[in-house]
């Protein structure tokens, strides 16, 4: 990964700035939840690309640790009703718990295993939700949670600063000595054993980093949401963050964050095509898949500042 | 007690057929086909347009659609996973996309009601007291049937070899003059109709609708974990653990815990021995 120069963090400015004022010119409510969940997908996907994109090893449950953020903020409102601003600390503090509790017998493990155990796991949480509904509330979940900021502009402000201060943390660890040694994993796992490097210990702190960032975000869904049901568990949020991941290029981070945004817009707007959208959307996919193998929003950017510079 | 022998017995023989697909596309092109539980969708679904719609025999319907799945398949590998075999993810991607678009090509189509699919046989027969429609049992025999034929066509044919030979080893394979790509071909039809004959056989006596494939996905996801992916013996082994597990569980407990009974045992076994009871490679 490059240096970064002026012009991205001048991007960076304009983008933000952009997403900032957007709902001031068109002010709707409307816009402004779709906007809210925009960044939101944006902080799972980055948070997804710094785990796997970064260490190669491909992690198709994510949404077990979106799931458990949110749940977390659910339990937390709707049995013990504290204070809604405790449940997002305890998000991210249960999020890191399970990528402790999944990463130790899966991170072991090589290939496709990984992906095929994390998906695995994801789905033995849903299930146990559905099980316990006494408790969790069945297929229905758990509803009645406190919205953390009353104003949905503000909360959308807030939400997008986190999406902002995760991309900057996330982007800084990975140019950082730390990054460079999960990419070295990437590269060569043995090789990196054999230099004396605690592989294993690397591996699970991303994990618990990645995870942490995706509970938190599972936690700013709950509240916006004011509910949480079982659906946030299934695979199909897995797969949505990992499509965004592709779209931005993977190992960037910053292009996760901006995929993410842009299909999140994409798919409210193909909302008018109605059955035919997520026909559209695997359609999208299959064509990125075949002609932009590296991506589309990373590889674009720099090729506009080699341009530019 | 007899109850669960049999009714174990057939769903494992239906898992069986499932997996063994599954683990066969895998072990000899490395291919994590993730589009597996659409076979078997399209299986069931083909069969009920040739019967239903085209007002074709029962009896001739079924290798048709068979033959359909399997030419989709082999579709499928040639342009749509070879040109992207070089990315483990991509694989992963692309096999992912044509599940969800088959998924939502049968939604479009057909809408989300369940539609019901002639039986082979129509009576219910009775073995030593317990019920049982004649369907099940027929499941289980073609199941057997097919298993069986699969073991001596690869134990004991030159084309069996073949894959036998690119299995262990691509490259060689390939310098000794066997034309790999042909092979890949031939083992995504035989993987495609497997899965589609499954569909078939038990679209009669389960629900048949849209994202019917899913589950019987995980499931044979489960299954080759536990038996070894890439290993045949291994996921009719894991097979048979499964499907009885199961039927005890929905006995013991309740048909809504049988769900977790597979997702259990690959976490046990990715565990405890992650390359599976008779996996070649070890996973780490």
């Amino acid at each position: 990964m490059r240096r970064i120069s002026l012009i991205d963090i001048a991007g960076a400015i304009v983008l933000v700035a952009i997403l900032a004022l957007a709902p001031m010119f068109v002010s709707s409510n409307y816009l402004t939840g779709v906007l809210t969940v925009c960044a939101i997908y944006g902080i799972w996907a980055s948070s997804w690309d710094f785990m796997s994109g970064l260490t190669g090893r491909e992690n198709f449950g994510h949404s077990l640790f979106i799931g458990a953020g949110a749940y977390t903020a659910g339990f937390l409102a709707t049995i013990w009703s504290t204070n809604p601003w405790l449940s997002l600390p305890t998000a991210v503090g249960v999020a890191i718990a399970f990528s402790l509790l999944v990463g130790f017998p899966t991170l072991r493990l090589r290939g496709p295993y990984f992906a095929l155990a994390m998906l695995s796991a994801s789905a033995i949480l849903q299930r146990l939700c559905l099980i316990f509904w006494e408790y969790t509330g069945g297929e229905e979940g758990l509803y009645g949670l406190d919205p953390l900021i009353r104003s949905p502009l503000h909360y959308y402000w807030f939400v997008l600063a986190v999406l902002v201060i995760t991309v900057i943390v996330l982007t800084l660890l990975a140019q950082s000595h730390w990054g460079l040694l999960l990419r070295a994993i990437r590269g060569d796992e043995a090789t990196c054993q054999a230099a004396g490097i605690n592989v294993t210990f690397y591996k699970i702190a991303s994990l618990m980093i990645s995870a942490g960032f995706a509970g938190l975000g599972g936690a700013l869904y709950a509240h916006y949401q004011l509910q949480v049901s079982p659906p946030l568990f299934s695979v199909v949020v897995s797969i949505t963050v990992i499509i965004m991941v592709y779209v931005g290029g993977i190992g960037s981070i910053y292009g996760a964050a901006v995929a993410a945004i842009l299909l999140t817009l994409l798919t409210e707007m193909l909302r008018g095509f109605g059955e035919y959208r997520l026909w559209i959307y695997t359609l999208t996919l299959m064509l990125i898949l075949f002609f932009l193998p590296n991506g589309l929003i990373a590889p674009l950017w720099r090729r506009l500042t080699e341009r530019l510079r | 007690m007899l109850q669960i022998l049999i009714y174990g017995a057939v769903s494992s023989a239906i898992y069986a057929m499932l997996a063994v697909g599954f683990t066969l596309i895998f072990g000899v092109a490395r291919i994590l086909n993730l589009a597996h539980g659409s076979f078997y969708a399209l299986g069931a679904y083909a069969a009920y347009v040739l019967t239903s719609l085209l007002k074709i025999p029962l009896f001739l319907a079924a290798p048709l659609a068979v033959l359909l799945v399997a030419g989709f398949g082999v579709v499928m590998e040639r342009f749509l996973v070879r040109p992207l075999r070089q990315s483990q993810l991509a694989v992963l991607m692309i096999t992912l996309a044509v599940s969800l678009a088959v998924e939502q090509a049968l939604f479009l189509i057909f809408g989300s009601e369940y539609r019901n699919v002639p039986s082979f046989v129509a009576e219910k027969m009775s073995i030593g007291g317990v019920d049982i429609s004649g369907q099940r049992l027929l499941a289980l025999v073609a199941g057997v049937l097919v298993l069986l034929t699969l073991w001596l066509f690869i134990q004991r044919t030159r084309l069996g070899a073949a894959i036998l030979a690119v299995s262990q080893d691509p490259e060689a394979a390939q310098y000794m003059g066997i034309p790999t790509n042909r092979i890949f071909s031939i083992v995504i039809a035989i993987s495609a109709g497997t899965a589609a004959l499954a569909g078939v056989l038990v679209s009669p006596f389960l629900t048949v609708q849209p994202s019917m494939g899913l589950l019987p996905m995980v499931k044979a996801f489960a299954i080759v974990i536990v038996g070894g992916l890439g290993s045949i013996p291994g996921s009719i082994i894991a097979s048979l653990i499964l499907g009885y597990s199961e039927t005890i569980v929905a006995y013991l407990i309740s048909t809504s815990w049988t769900e977790l009974v597979s997702l259990v045992a690959v976490v046990i076994t990715l565990m405890i021995r992650p390359s599976g009871i008779l996996g070649r490679r070890a996973a780490f």
